[in-house]
């Protein structure tokens, strides 16, 4: 448990209410890249940004709470005419730019169209016009007598989000990623079987780098299922696939990434070989270390680690809810089986974390060989208050405050997690309601 | 209307759930607390035949299942095509005949309703099911398959039979039927609509999907029109 951190409420967001609104179903959260500002995207198709406060002097052992700091309508619905579908305004992903001036960035994609955002602070304005009223009435020039520069004087904090590009129509299945290069001039979208490459100024053009459309759609047995950029160098990226591999390209060896450099996949094990087997391997979420040498992946029962140089097989395998082995025929059923889980890492790439059914989260310390199981749920929330490991039992026995896996709610999955970039701070999204978790500091 | 009317049997289906009822009888003594759960406990009794029969059921379900208005998630599609493919498979090498369930027969189609009612041609009349031509010919070679497995055979017996010139021998499609049409339309060659598993959304001038038969004649005429259209386009 990274020598012993303790994890304390700190906050929630969102509504009380059991009954969920369809559109305040939290769909992505993110951390900017000093985790001043957090992120969350909705199905109605809004993205909420939180902004941490400074910390204050009087309360040195809490880090500063997060407050929101804007709210703006991302994506609307729209109709497919030719095809007679509904587009949906749910917002899929929202990737971060680096700070580069006064004003934040970020990308925000539904299933169809990336737009970019800029986020400015308004805290002043010009008074004092020559021509123009206060009110903003022209003046006729016939009244002017004398001339005055215009001043600016301070107002109450204003937070504008304007949409400065709108990446469209490049994408004929739906984008399940984004990810920002680290030339930070370029980036990458992908859906079901294409990945494009954009650059962030031109939006009426982009390059595709990788297809895996067969030419006769009835020969389709896989599609990608997420894609991402190398944290460190820019002609790196990777995908994985609904079959359970990662496939490593490089953009310099040609412009269309069709051939991989390396492919990742660990060969299946022959006694765990059930009807759900693809399924469960289908890769829901793969995420690179901030170091750059490992990558994680996530599928719908294990967390991977894989070490770059190392194709075969993955360095370390995280069992999320073994426990659901035995349970795959009703996950099936119920269509759980399908549920796509993200996954993080922290800051320094010790600890991993990801979400379960039942409000659950999971952490794994990888130096340590540790892993705890948390719950995010209102009754736990009293600020401050440490979180308590939960379990759930497999054997026939139930120990006192063990839950046993019939009783788990599997309408209550955590999906999205975010960990902050530099300190002990996790965001964890159940449907509709968003915690903020801290650790606990003496 | 497309068929006659007479409802497809999921007599494979009916055994599991019996099974399964069963099964649940037997599990009285489940937690209290299971109200919040939703996994159905007799679920993991289930032997390898049993769940093979209720996860092809599911599958077929699932892949029928369609909300108007909402593009399907194709991941979940191939997913669930894939899982198909292996249970088919499995049952090909277990021996139970050519229960061919062609993944581009008209019932996989993501564009496929249920209100369009499907029938063996042995149905519609009262007539007992058919038996699998493969069964015919090698049945005193093998042994007989397990009364399990045959009630699944039988079920997709319906999907092996199913030729679909025979649905559609009462569309008169003569006059929309033309030498040029596009090869991508013309390539299957059961089928005036080319049968494609997966809405292939890149060919933007294929026929929007229709969820009655009414409209499967509208959609050839749509056909016919855009074809004449892009015969137009492509001489000017």
């Amino acid at each position: 448990l990274d020598s012993d951190v303790q994890w304390c409420f700190s906050q929630v967001k969102g509504a009380i209410d059991d009954d969920v609104a369809e559109a305040d179903i939290i769909s992505t959260v993110e951390f900017n890249h000093t985790g001043e500002l957090l992120a969350t995207g909705d199905k109605g198709g809004r993205v909420v940004i939180f902004q941490q406060e400074p910390e204050s002097k009087n309360q040195p052992q809490c880090r500063g709470e997060y407050n929101v700091y804007s709210t703006f309508q991302s994506h609307e619905p729209e109709f497919d005419y030719l095809k007679s579908l509904e587009i949906e305004e749910k917002i899929n992903k929202i990737r971060w730019l680096p700070q580069k001036n006064a004003a934040q960035f970020l990308l925000s994609t539904n299933d169809k169209t990336i737009k970019l955002w800029k986020i400015s602070e308004r805290d002043k304005r010009p008074e004092g016009y020559n021509l123009k009223e206060e009110d903003g009435r022209y003046r006729d020039p016939n009244t002017v007598t004398t001339l005055r520069v215009p001043i600016f004087r301070p107002m109450d904090l204003m937070v504008e989000a304007s949409p400065r590009r709108v990446f469209a129509n490049a994408h004929t299945y739906h984008i399940n990623s984004i990810a920002v290069n680290s030339d930070y001039e370029t980036y990458l979208s992908a859906d079901d079987l294409r990945i494009n490459l954009w650059h962030l100024e031109i939006t009426d053009r982009s390059f595709n780098i990788v297809d895996i459309k067969p030419a006769n759609m009835e020969e389709l047995t896989e599609v990608i299922t997420a894609a991402e950029f190398h944290p460190n160098q820019c002609n790196t990226f990777v995908y994985s696939s609904s079959k359970g591999t990662i496939r490593m390209c490089d953009m310099r060896a040609s412009a269309l990434c069709d051939k991989h450099a390396k492919m990742f996949e660990e060969p299946e094990d022959p006694n765990n070989r059930s009807f759900f087997s693809e399924i469960i391997s289908s890769i829901s979420d793969v995420k690179f270390s901030h170091s750059g040498r490992y990558m994680m992946t996530r599928d719908y029962l294990s967390v991977k680690i894989w070490d770059l140089n190392m194709e075969t097989r993955p360095v370390e395998t995280y069992q999320v809810h073994e426990y659901l082995r035995s349970k795959l025929c009703s996950l099936y059923e119920n269509d759980c089986i399908f549920d796509k889980f993200e996954c993080c890492w922290n800051g320094n790439d010790s600890v991993v974390m990801t979400g379960s059914y039942n409000n659950f989260f999971r952490m794994f310390d990888r130096g340590y060989r540790q892993d705890v199981t948390l719950e995010a749920s209102r009754e736990n929330s009293k600020p401050r208050s440490v979180l308590k490991p939960r379990k759930v039992s497999t054997g026939g026995k139930r120990k006192k405050d063990e839950i046993s896996v019939d009783s788990l709610d599997f309408n209550k999955k955590i999906l999205h997690t975010a960990w902050h970039p530099l300190d002990n701070i996790i965001a964890v999204a159940t449907t509709n309601n968003l915690y903020i978790f801290q650790e606990k500091l003496n | 209307m497309l068929g006659r009317g007479v409802k497809r049997k999921w007599s494979c289906l009916e055994e599991a759930e019996v099974v399964s009822e069963a099964a649940e009888d037997k599990q009285q003594h489940e937690d209290e607390d299971g109200q919040d759960g939703l996994l159905d406990p007799s679920r993991s009794d289930m032997s390898r035949l049993q769940q093979r029969q209720l996860v092809l059921g599911l599958c077929l379900e699932k892949l029928q299942r369609y909300q108007a208005g909402v593009e399907l998630s194709l991941r979940r599609s191939v997913l669930l095509i894939n899982t198909l493919r292996q249970i088919q498979e499995e049952m090909r090498s277990d021996g139970v005949g050519s229960c061919d369930v062609h993944p581009d027969s008209c019932l996989l189609r993501d564009d496929f309703r249920e209100d369009v009612t499907v029938t063996c041609p042995g149905c519609s009349e009262g007539e007992s099911p058919p038996e699998l031509p493969s069964q015919e010919a090698n049945g005193s070679d093998q042994q007989k398959p397990p009364a399990a497995v045959s009630d699944a055979v039988n079920a997709m017996g319906y999907l092996g039979d199913l030729a679909l010139d025979d649905i559609f021998e009462d569309i008169d499609t003569s006059m929309y039927e033309t030498s040029d049409l596009p090869s991508a339309w013309a390539s299957g060659s059961l089928w005036p609509l080319s049968v494609s598993l997966w809405p292939d959304e890149d060919v933007k001038l294929r026929p929007q999907s229709h969820s009655t038969a009414g409209s499967l004649q509208s959609c050839l005429m749509d056909l016919n029109e855009l074809d004449h259209i892009m015969e137009i386009l492509v001489k000017s």
